[in-house]
C-alpha cells in the first residue's frame, strides 16, 4: 500500500519531467551533456600556463550554440577528457573522427581530408619532395585561420528578423516538425550559400601572417598582402563591409575547390600562375570578358617608391594634383567669406 | 537681425570650408608626408627579418605581451560580434569586461593572480574575476568583523547595486569587497589611504633601497592572512562566509552555488587533486583511488 502511494506521484513527476524536456527549446539542451558549463560558463576561468601563454577556458554558450559546432559535444573534440574534474587537456586534434554522422554517406564526420589539401598547398610544411620546408614552423595550423565558425544565415526577402526568412522556415515546417532541426538546417544551408566570412574578416585573417614584416621577409614574399589589398578598390570596399567584392580566397583558390588548395605563383595549378592569371578576373561573377592584361595589373603593389616606383610616382602625382587644386580653392573660398564677414576691414591705416 | 543671420551663415560656411580643407590636406599631402616618414622608419622587408632596431629583450616583451592581444569584429550579417582575440583560442568570448581600476592588488599581481596550485589556479582566477582579493585573503579580527559585503564597479570603483540578477553567471562588471569596522565606523577595506600608499610605492619603487622595498611590501601585505578563506566556507548551506542573499543572489543561484554538484566538485578536488591545498601544514592523507563521476561516454 505504501509502495503504491509513493509510486503514483513519482510516475507523474517522471512523465512531467519528460514532457518538460521534450518541450524545452533546443538551445537549452545544447551539446553540454557532460555539464562542462558548470565551470566553463565563467569568463574568468583562466590561467597563465608554464609557457607564459594565456589560457582562457571560458565557453560562451549562446555563441557556441549558434556556431557550426553547436551540436558537437565537448568530448567530441576534447577526446582525452574521461572524468570530471579533469586533468589539463591535450590540444584538440581537428582531424579526429567526430561522432557526428555525415548524412550523404552516413559515415562518421572528419576534417581529415583538409590535411591532404593543406599539405599539398603552398601552406604545407613539406615541399613536393617530402622534405621539410625552411621556416616550416611559420606555416599555419587550423586555429591560425579558424576560430569556431559562426553561422551567417541569409534572408533575401521579407526580412522580419535579420538573417531569418520566416517564409522559408514555414516551408520547412510543412514536412519537418522539429523546430531545432529546421533552424539549424536553415542556418547551415544559407550560410553555405555565400561567403562564410566577410571579405574583411578573410583579409584580416590572412593579414595576420602576410602583413607580418618578419614573416614576409623570411619567406621572400614581395608584398604585405593584406596591407596592399587594403589599398585596392576591392580592399576599400571590403572595409566598408561590401560582401560582393573579392577577398583573398576568390583570387587565390581555384573556383569550386577547397579553400585549402592554394598554391604558389610558380605552381602551374595556382590560379595566380602566369598561365592561369587571366581567368581570375574574367570569371562570369566578376569581370566577364576581361583580358589577360587586365588580370596582370599589379594587384598587390604597395605605395612604395622602392617596390612599385611607377605606381608610387603616379599616385603621388595625383595626390599633389588633387591637393594642389582643391586646397587653394578652399583657401580662396575662405578668404572670400572672410571679406564678406568683414567687408571694410583693412590692414592699412586709415588716414 | 537679417545681418546677424547672414554673419552666422558666413561663419558656418567658413567652418565647413575649413573642415573640407583639413580633410583634403589629410587625404593628399598629409598622406604623402606620412608615407615618407613611415618608409623612413619602416622595417625593410628584404633584410631577412634582422633589421629590427629594438633591443632583443624589448622585442621579446613586445611580442609576448603587447602583440599577444588583438581585437576582432565578426560580421555575421544579423549581428556584429566584437571581442578580444586571443591567439590560439578557438571559442568565442563575445563580450568585454573592463579592467578592475579600483584594485591596488591587480597593479602588481595582474588579472590572473593565482598560479601556484596548478590544479585549481583557473578556478581561483575565475573567482578573482568577480570577488575582490581581500574577500578571501583577509581574515578579520573579532572587532573588525561586520559581515557587510558589497559590489563595486570595476571601472569607477564606486559601490553599486548587485549586478547578479538576470546576468549570466560571472559576467558582472562588478566585484565583491568586504567592509570592516575601523574606529567605530564601517568602511570598505580597500580604503583610499591603502590605495594611495600602494600607488606611492609603485611610483617610488625604482628609487627605493632593497630594505625600503621590503618594508613597503610588508606594510601593504600586512592585512593578508596566512590562510585564505577556503572554498567550503562559501560553498556551504551552513552560514556561508559571503551573505549571498544580501549580495543580490536569487535563491536559485544560491541553491546552485551551494548545491551538491558544486560542493561535490570541490570535495573531489580537495580530496584527490590537492589534499594539502586547503589544509596547509597538515600531513598529506594517503591518496585512495579517485572515485570521481565519469564523464558521459561519447555516443556514436
Amino acid at each position: 500500500m505504501r509502495l503504491q502511494s509513493r509510486s503514483r506521484p513519482l510516475g507523474a513527476v517522471i512523465v512531467l519531467v519528460l514532457v518538460i524536456i521534450y518541450l524545452l527549446p533546443a538551445g537549452v539542451l545544447g551539446s553540454d551533456v557532460g555539464n562542462c558549463l558548470l565551470c566553463h560558463k565563467y569568463p574568468g576561468l583562466s590561467r597563465v600556463d608554464e609557457n607564459a601563454e594565456m589560457r582562457l577556458l571560458y565557453v560562451n554558450e549562446e555563441i557556441f550554440n549558434n556556431s557550426v559546432h553547436g551540436k558537437v559535444k565537448c568530448e567530441g573534440c576534447h577526446t582525452d577528457i574521461t572524468k570530471i574534474p579533469h586533468e589539463p587537456v591535450k590540444p584538440v586534434d581537428c582531424l579526429a573522427v567526430c561522432h557526428i554522422i555525415e548524412p550523404a554517406e552516413e559515415q562518421k564526420f572528419s576534417h581529415k581530408s583538409v590535411e591532404a589539401f593543406l599539405e599539398d598547398s603552398v601552406h604545407g610544411k613539406k615541399d613536393k619532395n617530402g622534405n621539410e620546408k625552411k621556416y616550416s614552423e611559420d606555416m599555419p595550423t587550423c586555429k591560425d585561420c579558424h576560430d569556431n565558425p559562426m553561422f551567417r544565415p541569409l534572408a533575401f526577402v521579407k526580412k522580419v528578423r535579420a538573417g531569418v526568412a520566416e517564409d522559408a522556415l514555414g516551408r520547412c515546417r510543412v514536412c519537418h516538425k522539429k523546430e531545432e532541426f529546421i533552424y539549424r538546417f536553415y542556418n547551415h544551408i544559407t550560410t553555405r550559400l555565400h561567403k562564410s566570412r566577410s571579405p574583411l574578416n578573410i583579409a584580416q585573417s590572412c593579414a595576420r601572417c602576410h602583413d607580418d614584416p618578419k614573416l614576409v621577409a623570411r619567406h621572400n614574399l614581395n608584398t604585405r598582402a593584406g596591407f596592399s589589398y587594403g589599398d585596392t578598390y576591392h580592399g576599400k570596399a571590403a572595409k566598408m563591409l561590401d560582401e560582393t567584392v573579392p577577398d583573398c580566397l576568390d583570387c587565390h583558390v581555384p573556383k569550386g575547390q577547397s579553400v585549402h588548395q592554394m598554391h604558389g605563383n610558380d605552381d602551374p595549378r595556382a590560379t595566380t600562375h602566369p598561365e592561369n592569371r587571366g581567368q581570375i578576373c574574367s570569371s562570369t561573377d566578376c569581370h566577364p570578358g576581361a583580358s589577360v592584361q587586365f588580370a596582370n595589373y599589379q594587384v598587390h603593389s604597395e605605395f612604395s617608391k622602392e617596390k612599385s616606383p611607377a605606381v608610387y610616382w603616379f599616385t603621388t602625382f595625383f595626390y599633389i594634383l588633387t591637393g594642389g587644386t582643391l586646397l587653394p580653392l578652399m583657401v580662396i573660398m575662405f578668404l572670400d567669406l572672410l571679406r564678406r564677414l568683414f567687408p571694410n576691414a583693412t590692414f592699412r591705416r586709415r588716414k | 537681425m537679417k545681418c546677424l543671420l547672414t554673419k552666422l551663415y558666413i561663419i558656418a560656411f567658413m567652418g565647413l570650408v575649413a573642415f573640407f580643407g583639413i580633410l583634403i590636406w589629410n587625404l593628399t599631402f598629409a598622406h604623402v608626408i606620412h608615407e615618407y616618414h613611415s618608409r623612413e622608419s619602416d622595417v625593410p622587408l628584404h633584410v631577412n627579418g634582422e633589421a629590427d632596431k629594438k633591443e632583443p629583450r624589448q622585442q621579446t616583451f613586445d611580442k609576448m605581451i603587447l602583440e599577444s592581444e588583438d581585437r576582432v569584429k565578426h560580421y555575421l550579417g544579423y549581428r556584429v560580434l566584437e571581442e578580444q582575440r586571443i591567439e590560439g583560442h578557438f571559442h568565442h568570448i563575445g563580450f568585454d569586461v573592463g579592467p578592475d581600476n579600483r584594485s591596488y592588488c591587480r597593479s602588481c599581481h595582474g588579472d590572473m593572480p593565482h598560479d601556484s596550485v596548478k590544479d585549481i589556479r583557473a578556478f581561483l582566477n575565475m573567482h578573482a574575476f568577480f570577488v575582490g582579493c581581500q574577500t578571501c585573503h583577509v581574515k578579520f579580527k573579532e572587532d573588525e568583523i561586520t559581515n557587510v559585503y558589497k559590489w563595486y564597479d570595476r571601472k569607477t570603483g564606486e559601490i553599486v547595486e548587485s549586478p547578479v540578477n538576470g546576468a549570466p553567471p560571472g559576467t558582472y562588471n562588478a566585484k565583491i569587497i568586504p567592509f570592516i569596522r575601523e574606529n567605530g565606523k564601517i568602511v570598505r577595506i580597500d580604503s583610499e589611504e591603502k590605495i594611495q600608499f600602494a600607488n606611492d610605492y609603485k611610483a617610488a619603487e625604482p628609487d627605493l633601497s632593497e630594505g625600503q622595498k621590503s618594508k613597503a611590501k610588508k606594510l601593504i601585505h600586512k592585512i593578508i592572512s596566512k590562510t585564505p578563506v577556503t572554498c567550503e566556507e562559501c560553498h556551504t548551506k551552513q552560514k556561508p562566509t559571503l551573505p549571498l542573499a544580501e549580495l543580490g543572489y536569487p535563491k536559485t543561484r544560491i541553491d546552485s552555488i551551494t548545491s551538491t554538484e558544486v560542493v561535490g566538485m570541490i570535495k573531489n578536488y580537495t580530496q584527490f587533486h590537492m589534499p594539502k591545498m586547503l589544509n596547509p601544514g597538515e600531513a598529506t592523507p594517503p591518496v585512495s583511488p579517485p572515485q570521481q563521476p565519469e564523464a558521459p561516454s561519447v555516443q556514436h
